[in-house]
């Protein structure tokens, strides 16, 4: 048993209804095979890097199964046949995949939705709780979900008296994931941080370098002839150095007129040389 | 003489460009952060604005890391996440 994901790009202007026969047909195929869906992801539409069929726009949704290469060959037949599929692609997860690993993850998962939705629904009744949680609601929204979790059930469940069963039994499920979670969750912010820090690094360096060539070369060379002609040519290339980490752009443009630049300097000592000759 | 001169500069002006620029490869720095095909503004990062992929000489990033992007690149131009030609704009 393999853990694949096929992601594909329905056609944007179908309506829920039409769509919902694509999906239902893949949900049918993997589940004749005896084969376990783990997952429907849904990514809704957004828009394409490039058209697809004249399209601009395209409804993505993800399908992550447990299968074998048969199924994956029924699905993908089914998508070149059927014309409300922009695009396809499957992908394999996972070569070898316990089965019942991934149910118990996908049944964890499940709780801790249903745990949500019972917290919302009572937020929404109390209007003092409601007062605060809306706020609390949309910042970490996105980012947090699990933080979510914790805060409203302790807020929430107190005042609501349900059985204490009921009570025990999420919060277990709940705490060693929601501790577990969140710095997973955290990091993603930092690690964009510095990223966006090693630009001025690899912009600063450049610089650094610049001095310690200059320095040296003078040195090196003894005739005050010789002194004014490399440094001349020195500085037009260290400049275009730093430019070429900024945009890439240049650099394709950079890297072509370098390759000919030393060409065109060997022609003119030749042609210099001759001349010499000559005279 | 004045290019003879001029030619034997030239030779420790190549050697010196060598050792410069000492870059890191930012997922080895950070193994937290991980190469991901559905993740676009990520791999973005990783492109030119024509959409080409930047070569490792460029970014930093070591051998193996480097490899996993351009296989996640790849996949994600496949299926229209990034663009082969040209750029786009991730919201």
């Amino acid at each position: 048993m393999r853990r694949y994901e096929t992601i594909i790009i329905l056609d944007p202007d179908l309506s829920a209804e039409k769509r919902e026969p694509v999906l239902k047909r893949v949900q049918d195929v993997i589940e004749q095979q005896g084969d376990y869906l783990v997952l429907i992801d849904d990514w809704g539409s957004r828009k394409l890097a490039y058209e697809i069929k004249k399209k601009e726009r395209g409804y993505y949704v993800r399908f992550d199964f447990c299968g074998t290469a048969a199924v994956v060959d029924e699905i993908e037949r089914f998508f070149r046949i059927d014309d409300r599929v922009l695009k396809f692609m499957t992908v394999l997860l996972d070569k070898i995949v316990d089965i019942e690993k991934i149910k118990e993850e996908v049944a964890a998962a499940e709780k801790k939705a249903e745990v949500l939705e019972k917290k919302l629904e009572p937020s929404e009744v109390k209007t003092p709780e409601a007062q605060v949680k809306p706020a609390e609601k949309e910042t970490p929204e996105e980012q947090t979900k699990p933080s979510e979790i914790e805060t409203p059930e302790a807020q929430a469940k107190p005042p609501e008296k349900e059985t204490p069963e009921e009570q025990a039994k999420p919060s277990e499920i709940e705490t060693p994931e929601a501790q577990a979670k969140p710095p997973e969750k955290e990091p993603p912010e930092e690690q964009a941080k510095p990223s966006e820090i090693e630009t001025p690094e690899a912009q600063a360096k450049p610089s650094e370098k610049e001095t310690p060539q200059e320095q040296a070369k003078p040195s090196e060379i003894e005739t005050p002839e010789a002194q004014a002609k490399p440094s001349e040519k020195e500085t037009p290339e260290e400049q275009a150095k730093p430019s070429e980490l900024e945009t890439s752009e240049q650099q394709a443009d950079l890297s072509e007129t370098q390759t000919i630049e030393p060409e065109g300097n060997k022609a003119d000592n030749i042609s210099t040389e001759t001349k010499e000759e000559t005279k | 003489m004045a290019a003879y001169a001029q030619h034997s500069n030239r030779k420790p002006k190549r050697k010196k460009r060598i050792y410069h620029r000492r870059k890191v490869c930012r997922f080895c720095a950070d193994t937290s952060l991980v190469i991901n095909y559905k993740d676009p503004k990520a791999l973005k990062y990783f492109l030119t604005e024509r959409g080409k992929i930047i070569p490792r000489r460029i970014s930093g990033s070591c051998a193996k890391h480097q490899r996993a992007l351009t296989h996640a690149i790849k996949r994600a131009r496949t299926i229209a996440l990034l663009p082969y030609v040209g750029s786009v704009e991730l919201h």
